[in-house]
């Protein structure tokens, strides 16, 4: 059959110029603005001398980040792993509310406009009470969990919501019962979109466990923020800044990856004749 | 090229190619107030012919298909399919416009998953997926995703699986329209050739009187919502061009700008 080759022309010259371009040709670009920002800011320094205490060169930052390094590893250990167990709490908590509101109209109507409305709470606001009420830790983990909880269940929701209702007519006709339909065809087709949800709610779950830690903890990256700026250890604070990016970066990267490995159909389509002409 | 130990796993002619006949349906849809979609619908698909329904858009012909399917049930009326009025979900198979693959599973899974609704273990499934595809000129697609496919190469991949859902009666809710003129006339030539070699019951929804004239032994014509059958159209006495005409002068005395 040569129709697949004629009607998908596009499809094989994508492959070979992207075979061409290679790893690096993904990644030198993505460095350009970082690298120029850093030389601007070295540039700067020398130039015009700052005090260390209001603006640390780049090449400081980096010094003193691998001086302090066991101190550093101390509070980002805490914060990565207050970030990932907040990322799991919310998205084992958020896909189960997601699977009721979608399902059932009562729980639509009763539990919905309650998740919009704890959104318009600032939950920062929270942090104080919840280290009175549990251990710091675990008040640091509810508050990530709670920041990352609502991408999770509007993309939840909406994909669900989203299944082809042609698709679910055809596969009922065919014998499917309720359950087959929910495990085979909504749950598949609301992965996309959840997934879309979980890549922001790893980033919010950042900001919810470094917040927590800025207002109401002794130990983590925004507790170490917090008492190295007030101590005018300015390089401690951006070394801190740049750990919370590095794992704000790695979490959305892992996300990414589980995407690409739970969704082989959504990667780029190979060559559809190539079994056939071989 | 069929291997020897996988004769005899497809079916050749589907068990249960059953009558579809229809008395008086009624049905309104939405509340406050219900909008009447079936005003009286009386039809017969005879057991082992194509049947074709051309109507105008919003007619009501897809919500007459679930009706026949069984996901609807009718406010008044008779609804036989074989002869059963109830129990008509998992008697005939439905295929929808856009072609309903499942765009997370292989051309293979999916089709497989026609003949596991039907209640194959798992391995004659696969078995008769692979027969299926081949039959319908896919072999060496099996693992390519439905994207990764053309429209035509699709809707033969949804005809497999409908065929191997093991039900002898078809319910096509306007299966080409969304194809290309080319595509659409391939298509045609694989329903017919597959209609003569399994004889199901087929019952084709369309908006095209070309198509429904040059696919059917029948033509309903269908009048605007509530829905009712307005004429019946022997396309073999009529010939292809005689039926065109009958069924679009049928159209305009209902009321139609056809």
């Amino acid at each position: 059959m040569t129709t697949s080759q004629a009607t998908r022309p596009d499809v094989v010259v994508a492959r070979g110029s992207r075979a061409r371009r290679g790893h690096l040709g993904v990644v030198l670009p993505t460095l350009v603005l970082p690298a120029l920002v850093l030389v601007v800011w070295q540039l700067a320094s020398w130039v015009f001398a700052p005090r260390e205490w209001i603006l640390p060169s780049p090449a400081l930052i980096a010094r003193t980040a691998w001086d302090d390094r066991a101190r550093l590893w101390y509070h980002a250990e805490w914060t990565l792993l207050v970030t990932v167990l907040g990322l799991g709490l919310a998205i084992a908590v958020g896909c189960l509310l997601a699977f009721l509101i979608a399902r059932s109209r009562l729980a639509n109507l009763a539990l919905y406009p309650w998740v919009v409305a704890t959104q318009t709470i600032p939950l920062v606001a929270l942090a104080p009470l919840f280290v009175l009420w549990m251990p710091a830790f675990a008040a640091m983990v509810s508050l990530a969990a709670l920041i990352s909880i609502f991408p999770v269940i509007v993309a939840g929701v909406d994909g669900l919501r989203a299944g082809d209702p042609d698709l679910v007519r055809a596969v009922r006709a065919l014998g499917a019962d309720p359950g087959w339909v929910w495990w085979h065809v909504r749950i598949p087709a609301a992965l996309p979109r959840l997934f879309t949800g979980i890549r922001m709610a790893a980033v919010f779950a950042v900001t919810g466990a470094v917040v927590g830690e800025l207002v109401a903890s002794d130990r983590g990256l925004g507790a170490l923020t917090r008492l190295s700026a007030g101590q005018f250890e300015t390089a401690v604070t951006f070394a801190g800044v740049a750990c919370l990016a590095i794992i704000g970066l790695t979490l959305f990267a892992t996300v990414a990856l589980a995407e690409h490995l739970a969704l082989p159909y959504l990667r780029r389509p190979t060559r559809p004749s190539s079994a056939r002409n071989s | 090229m069929r291997r020897g130990r996988n004769d005899g796993t497809l079916p050749s002619a589907p068990a249960g190619a059953s009558s579809i006949n229809l008395c008086d349906v009624h049905l309104a849809l939405g509340d406050d107030p219900p909008a009447p979609v079936l005003g009286g619908v009386d039809l017969l698909a005879p057991a082992g012919e194509v049947t074709a329904i051309v109507g105008p858009s919003g007619c009501g012909k897809s919500t007459l298909l679930d009706v026949i399917a069984g996901l609807r049930e009718p406010d008044h009326g008779q609804v036989l399919v074989g002869g059963h009025h109830a129990d008509r979900i998992g008697r005939v198979a439905l295929m929808p416009q856009r072609d309903a693959l499942m765009p997370w599973r292989t051309l293979l899974a999916n089709v497989e998953a026609g003949a596991r609704l039907a209640g194959d273990a798992p391995d004659v499934a696969r078995a008769r997926a692979r027969v299926a595809l081949q039959q319908a000129g896919l072999a060496g697609f099996e693992h390519h995703y439905p994207h990764a496919l053309s429209g035509g190469m699709r809707q033969r991949g949804a005809l497999a699986r409908t065929l191997l859902s093991g039900r002898g009666t078809w319910l096509l809710d306007e299966p080409f329209g969304a194809l290309d003129a080319l595509t659409r006339s391939e298509m045609h030539g694989v329903l017919k050739e597959t209609c003569a070699r399994h004889r199901p019951t087929v019952l084709l929804v369309t908006h095209d009187i070309a198509e429904a004239v040059l696919l059917a032994e029948t033509v309903l014509v269908a009048g605007p919502s509530p829905m009712r059958i307005v004429d019946v159209i022997d396309t073999h006495a009529e010939g292809d061009a005689g039926g065109r005409e009958r069924a679009l002068e049928s159209l305009r005395a209902a009321g139609v700008a056809a």
